[in-house]
This record gives C-alpha cells, sequence and structure tokens, in this order.
C-alpha cells in the first residue's frame, strides 16, 4: 500500500476516532459514518497534512479511500513549476 | 387546569464537584471549595477555577464527542442523558414530538473560538476548522440533545448571562403550563474556563485576586470576599406538568410553583444599588406562587462572592424574608458557573426540599456585618424545607427567581 494510504489512515484514526479496522481502500466515508461536515473538514486536514490543494467538493461521503488516496496523489504528482 | 405547578421528576449535575447529582450533592455537603489551579490559565493574573472534573468526552458522551462538542456541549448532555433516567423517562419510547429543550447558557462554545482564533492569525485561513461554526454557537447545547434524546418539540437556548439557568427554567415551565409540551429537558450549561474569558472577567474586576488560596477565593457573603470564581458545569432537570407526572407514577421531587424575571435598566454590570429589579424579579414568582416572602424556608442565593451583588442581594433578602430562613450560597464550593448557575442551583434547591438539608457556605468565616441573615456555614443543617427560592441575576441587569415547593 501507498505511503499516502497510510497516513491517510492514520489521520482518521487519530483525528476522527475512525477505527483502523474498518479501514479499507473500498470502504466509503459514508460507511465509516463521515457525514459531508466531518468530510470537509477532513479534506482541509488533507491539505494541510500533505500540502496539496484540493477543492472542498472533490469528495463526498459515497466515495472510497482509494478515491481520497488518488486525489492527493494525483495533486503531488503534478509538475511542482 | 387547576394545579398550574410543574413538577420536578429529574435531575442531573456535572460540576465541580464531580459527575452525577450524587457527587455533587455530597461536595456541596462537605462545603469545601472546589477552587484550584487551572492548567488552561497557565501564566494568567487569574489562574484560578471550579473544573469539572473526570470528564472523558469518548468514554462519557461519544467517541466522536471531541469533533463535534464544545466542553459545554458535553457537559450538557452527560447531564441531561442522567436527568432523563433518573426521571424514569426512555427517549426510545416517548412521543419526541411533545418534548421540548431549552438550555441556558451565557457565552457559548467559547474555547474552541479562541483555539481556531488563534489558527486563522498564526497559520492562516486554511487551517481554520470546517466545524469551528457548530462547535461554538450556543444554541448547540439545546441543538445536540435534541440528537441525542429525540427531543423533537420546541428547541432553544437562552441567554441571560449568569441567569441563564434559571430563565430557561421559567421558559420550560411556561411550555408545560401552556399546553406546548409534555415534558421540557430543561437546565443550563457552560464552559467558559478559557484564556480570553477569564482575563475578561478578570479585567472588569469581577474575579477573586486571592489566586494564592484559591480554595478560599470564592466565600460568599464573607467580609473578606473580593470577587467570584469562575466554575464550569451543567445542570439539568426534566420538568412535567405535576398531574402528569403523578398519573405516570413518577416520583415527582418538589414543584416549581413560581417563577418570576424582570429587568434592573440600570447599569451594564452594576446591580440596581436598592435590589429594585432582584425584588421584582422575587415578588413576581411569590405572586405566582401565592406565597409571601415570610412563607419561605430557605434561599439558594445568588450569592456570587463579589462585593456588590451579596451586599444588595442581602438587603433584598433582609427586608423580604421572615424570621427562621436560611440562606445558602453553593457557588462557595462550585464557583460561578455563570449560565448553568441557575440550572444547577435549581437542582440542588430541589434537593434541599427533598432532603430537608441545606449545604453550608464555603469559606464563610466571618460574614459580613452587613449582611443580616441567617446565612449557613460550617456543616450543612438539617430543616424542614417546604417552600425554597432560587436567585440568579445576570450582568445587564437580568433577573430571574425560581420558588419550590415540597411535593
Amino acid at each position: 500500500m501507498s505511503t499516502t494510504y497510510d497516513r491517510l489512515v492514520d489521520l482518521l484514526v487519530d483525528g476522527f476516532a475512525v477505527d483502523r479496522a474498518a479501514i479499507r481502500p473500498d470502504v466509503t466515508f459514508e460507511e465509516l459514518e463521515m457525514d459531508s461536515l466531518f468530510l470537509v473538514e477532513l479534506l482541509l486536514v488533507i491539505q494541510s497534512e500533505f500540502g496539496v490543494k484540493i477543492s472542498d467538493d472533490a469528495a463526498v461521503p459515497t466515495d472510497t479511500i482509494a478515491h481520497a488516496v488518488a486525489l492527493v496523489d494525483n495533486e503531488t504528482a503534478a509538475p511542482a513549476s | 387546569m387547576t394545579d398550574r405547578s410543574v413538577a420536578v421528576t429529574g435531575l442531573g449535575l456535572v460540576t465541580a464537584a464531580g459527575l452525577g447529582t450524587d457527587a455533587t450533592w455530597e461536595g456541596v455537603l462537605r462545603g469545601e471549595s472546589a477552587g484550584a489551579r487551572d492548567d488552561r490559565l497557565a501564566g494568567l493574573p487569574v489562574d484560578i477555577a471550579c473544573a469539572v472534573p473526570g470528564l472523558v468526552p469518548a468514554r462519557h458522551v461519544d467517541r466522536r464527542s471531541v469533533l463535534i462538542h464544545d466542553r459545554f456541549v458535553q457537559l450538557a448532555i452527560v447531564a441531561a442523558r442522567e436527568a432523563v433516567a433518573d426521571a424514569g423517562l426512555d427517549p426510545r419510547t416517548w412521543d419526541g414530538a411533545r418534548v421540548g429543550v431549552v438550555v441556558g447558557c451565557g457565552l457559548g462554545g467559547v474555547s474552541t473560538w479562541e483555539t481556531q482564533h488563534r489558527r486563522l492569525l498564526e497559520r492562516g485561513p486554511e487551517a481554520v476548522s470546517a466545524l469551528l461554526v457548530p462547535m461554538l454557537v450556543p444554541n448547540m447545547a439545546a441543538g445536540h440533545l435534541a440528537m441525542d434524546l429525540r427531543a423533537l418539540g420546541p428547541n432553544l437556548v437562552t441567554a441571560t448571562a449568569c441567569a441563564s439557568g434559571g430563565t430557561a427554567l421559567g421558559t420550560a415551565a411556561r411550555l408545560l403550563q401552556d399546553g406546548t409540551c409534555d415534558i421540557v429537558v430543561a437546565g443550563g450549561s457552560e464552559a467558559g474556563v478559557s484564556p480570553l474569558m477569564v482575563t475578561g472577567f478578570a479585567q472588569m474586576g469581577a474575579l477573586s485576586r486571592r489566586t494564592e488560596e484559591p480554595a478560599a477565593a470564592s466565600r460568599p457573603f464573607d467580609a473578606d470576599r473580593d470577587g467570584f470564581v469562575i466554575g464550569e458545569g451543567s445542570g439539568m432537570l426534566v420538568l412535567e406538568r405535576t398531574a402528569d407526572a403523578e398519573a405516570r407514577g413518577a416520583t415527582v421531587r418538589a414543584r416549581l410553583v413560581g417563577h418570576g424575571a424582570s429587568a434592573d435598566a440600570h447599569h451594564v454590570t452594576a446591580p440596581d444599588p436598592e435590589g429594585a429589579g432582584a425584588l421584582r424579579a422575587m415578588e413576581a414568582a411569590l405572586g405566582q406562587a401565592g406565597v409571601s416572602g415570610r412563607d419561605i424556608d430557605h434561599v439558594n442565593a445568588h450569592g456570587t462572592s463579589t462585593p456588590l451583588n451579596d451586599a444588595v442581594e442581602a438587603a433584598v433578602l433582609g427586608r423580604l424574608l421572615g424570621d427562621g430562613a436560611t440562606v445558602t450560597s453553593t457557588k462557595g464550593v462550585l464557583g460561578h458557573t455563570l449560565g448553568a448557575a441557575g440550572a444547577i442551583e435549581a437542582a440542588l434547591t430541589v434537593l434541599c426540599v427533598e432532603r430537608s438539608t441545606v449545604p453550608p457556605t464555603a469559606n464563610l468565616r466571618r460574614q459580613d456585618p452587613a449582611v443580616e441573615l441567617d446565612v449557613v456555614a460550617g456543616a450543612p443543617r438539617e430543616q424542614k424545607v417546604e417552600l425554597a427560592m432560587s436567585n440568579s441575576f445576570g450582568f445587564g441587569g437580568q433577573n430571574a427567581v425560581l420558588v419550590f415547593a415540597s411535593p
């Protein structure tokens, strides 16, 4: 698994009281009881933690963890200049 | 409806004396002030408070509580759950549409406000939490109780500063008396022990400067009092029409038989020097109860430990009360919990009625000679209390007085 995934799992566990055992790449935020308000907060935290720019509607509760990982990876893979 | 009285059928308390009604009652009976140095106030000129000990949000409220609840909401939820269980009610089966919630709160989520404001200044707008607004607005105390208890009726927060809790209970009584609700969970909650708030109160000269002896700082009616000690906590009461409570076989702890409110219209922070506003609220509450001041057995005073409040309140009570009436201020033990105080003290007044025991006023060693009242000090006093009054007066000159009677 990618480093991004592992860091995201830590963020969810430490910052959002999500059960580590319940997190898988294909699980949705909704299934982790992360509603839209929590998700907006998570996207803010991700931007600060990973130093990336993501719009606040880039993910919805029915999206998976893998989707969020891809959001981060796409941004970090983008050319710096 | 002939009997317009409202029954108190459940109590919940979270205070500096502990989590729960029993811990709080035992604490106020011991009469030892909870005033202590508070880490949240480290480095400030006034760094003492009466803090609620041992609240673990993930255990006592919800595993995600710290993410969505400011402390004033956490305290409210814990107290309200206790009160509802104490009343023998089950939110899973009650008719939620007939259940109202009224919570007094003077400040709201000030700690959240301060934390997030610091982030804005230090790290910019991107660092501010999306949960800031839903955590800090004061109405969330009632909003979260609706969700937690499935209380679907009228849901509101009263803000009359240090009278907010008393105002909430008076408002709740009206919702029952006019038939809007069958049950109201009502009280107050406040968590104002934050650097900015405490500094603000200190700058206006309201707080005790006895920081070297924090447990001796809150001393209502004492000749050497020099201000209040800020506290935090929540008090919640379950109210029902007395006839309904009796019909379902509930234990009526006491009846709320009168509530009065008034405005001083005098000064932003100082009470009317003659106590005219306070007197009007007391007379309104007594009038509604159909009794006179001479009939009152006991008063849980506002008694903040500020020079001005205690002098004015004592003068009014001296004119109003008859021989044999006792007075206490539980703020000696619990500090001044601002918007929660009226509700916490109402609950303690109910316990006085129920248990025929008056808690002592902590740190009352040399009673102010101008206070010509029988203020209970030193140890609890056994007393048959059939009629008791609870006073709350807020900055802004807002006053709320409640009269309770034995069932």
